[in-house]
């Protein structure tokens, strides 16, 4: 097994599970995370196959656009969905 | 000789004087122990391992600069806002040289404090936003050069040019911040927080884009992504001297972007407690501090890179020198700015943002065009 399918399973498996996560996540604001780390994951795998610049626009896009999506999911939902009931 | 090739010649010397020691130590042993020991020595004196250890011996001189610099911004804020409101400033600790140890005494006090995690908090975020914070500022330090010998890199082959799209690089990891702060923000669980990351994200994503635009201008002049080459073209005249208005505006985003003191509406005292950091207690704070005067001083080599002219200065002060002169300078203008100007409301700070520094951002990139269709650069 050489370094290069190690890093890519790690990063592969990453990418999956907090894709998941995304859909998963009971709170809004954890599933965007997850879609942070998600996008990040992927940036790392455009690295992998050498194309630095789409990864560096890819944190430079998405990573920092999903402020975005968290002051929708703040504004846009109750704040019941927000809390979940047993913290 | 760049800073690769010193690393790399004091990890080699290093490993030479282990393995001296290490070989005679394998010859007393029975010879199957003795080839273990023989391949553990090989591996270590191997080119793939004295290289990636030399890059994490250029990481830590890097981030020891970076802290120190640090050290020295908070003093020098201190002391300039004690000499602007007619006090003294730090003065007891190291008293002398004029309380520079004060910063360390500060830093060891938040580390023994406790650190308290609220019960209503969302822990994840809770943790994860500091992190993402510290991360994401530090990683935007690895590619700023601070001289034609002085920056992370990992051949000598990108001597000439240096990493490629790195000044993108520094934008990137520059960019996730307002991330972090609103995770930060909304995790604590409290009103002001939430206000306080809210207005964090607004204010970071309005006046991201007049800092794109004018950084933008300087790509189109430099015909380069990559500060290496930003800064060889700087040679004969700096970017700021023809983009003067992109200077002016990039250093209001700058402050903006950083959230010192006009633009700090997120952590405004008066009607905020604390903004976002208003849970945060013990070191936690004490990272967000760190941070955030890391942040400056990493606004202002990127400003010095970009707009003043890098390390090009005259020859009898060595590249880095020159590099943080510039960089002090930019800062303590912003620190000028903060002392004496009173914060802006929060109906102003996104007119500022959209109606004042948009079009002048847009005024600098035409003008930008127009210089580079002159033939002039």
């Amino acid at each position: 097994m050489t370094w290069e399918l190690f890093v890519f399973l790690f990063l592969a498996a990453s990418g999956l599970i907090s894709a998941l996560l995304v859909v998963r996540a009971r709170e809004i604001v954890h599933s965007v995370i997850a879609l942070a780390t998600c996008f990040i994951a992927v940036a790392c795998m455009f690295v992998m196959l050498s194309a630095e610049f789409v990864a560096i626009v890819q944190i430079l896009v998405y990573v920092g656009a999903v402020v975005v999506v968290i002051l929708f999911g703040i504004m846009l939902t109750r704040r019941g969905i927000m809390e979940s009931e047993k913290r | 000789m760049n800073l690769f090739d010193f690393c790399y010649g004091i990890i080699h010397w290093l490993v030479d004087l282990i393995n001296n020691i290490w070989y005679w130590l394998g010859d007393f042993l029975p010879w199957w122990f003795g080839d273990f020991f023989t391949a553990v020595g090989d591996f270590a004196a191997s080119h793939g391992h004295i290289a990636v250890m030399a890059i994490l011996l250029e990481v830590i001189i890097i981030i020891a600069i970076a802290l120190i610099n640090v050290l020295n911004f908070i003093w020098l804020d201190r002391k300039f806002m004690g000499r602007m409101f007619d006090f003294y400033g730090p003065y007891y600790v190291g008293y002398k040289i004029g309380g520079w140890l004060q910063n360390l005494a500060d830093g060891i006090k938040l580390f023994v404090k406790e650190i308290i995690t609220p019960a209503k908090a969302d822990k994840v975020g809770f943790l994860l936003g500091p992190v993402i914070y510290v991360g994401s500022s530090f990683l935007a330090l690895a590619t700023i050069p601070l001289g034609r010998q002085f920056y992370v890199g990992t051949n000598t082959d990108l001597a000439s040019t240096g990493v490629g799209a790195s000044a993108l690089i520094a934008f990137a990891f520059f960019a996730i911040a307002p991330f972090s702060i609103l995770i930060a923000g909304w995790s604590s669980n409290n009103k002001y927080t939430l206000i306080g990351g809210m207005r964090s994200a607004a204010q970071m994503m309005s006046y991201e884009i007049p800092m794109l635009l004018t950084v933008a201008s300087v790509f189109l002049l430099a015909g380069s992504f990559g500060f290496m080459d930003i800064v060889a073209a700087q040679h004969d005249i700096w970017f700021g001297i023809p983009l003067f208005i992109g200077l002016v505006t990039f250093i209001v985003c700058l402050a903006a972007e950083v959230e010192i003191q006009p633009f700090d509406l997120p952590e405004a005292e008066a009607e905020l407690v604390e903004g976002w950091t208003t849970e945060y207690c013990g070191m936690r704070f004490g990272l967000f501090m760190m941070t955030g005067y890391l942040r400056g001083y990493i606004g202002g080599a990127l400003a010095t890179a970009l707009f003043l002219g890098g390390w090009h200065g005259p020859a009898f002060l060595p590249d880095p020198i020159w590099f943080l002169i510039k960089a002090y300078t930019v800062f303590v203008l912003i620190e000028w700015a903060r002392w004496s100007l009173p914060r802006v409301r929060v109906d102003q700070i996104l007119d500022i943002g959209w109606k004042r520094l948009l079009p002048l951002a847009i005024l600098n990139l035409m003008i930008a065009v127009a210089v580079k269709s002159m033939g002039w650069f």
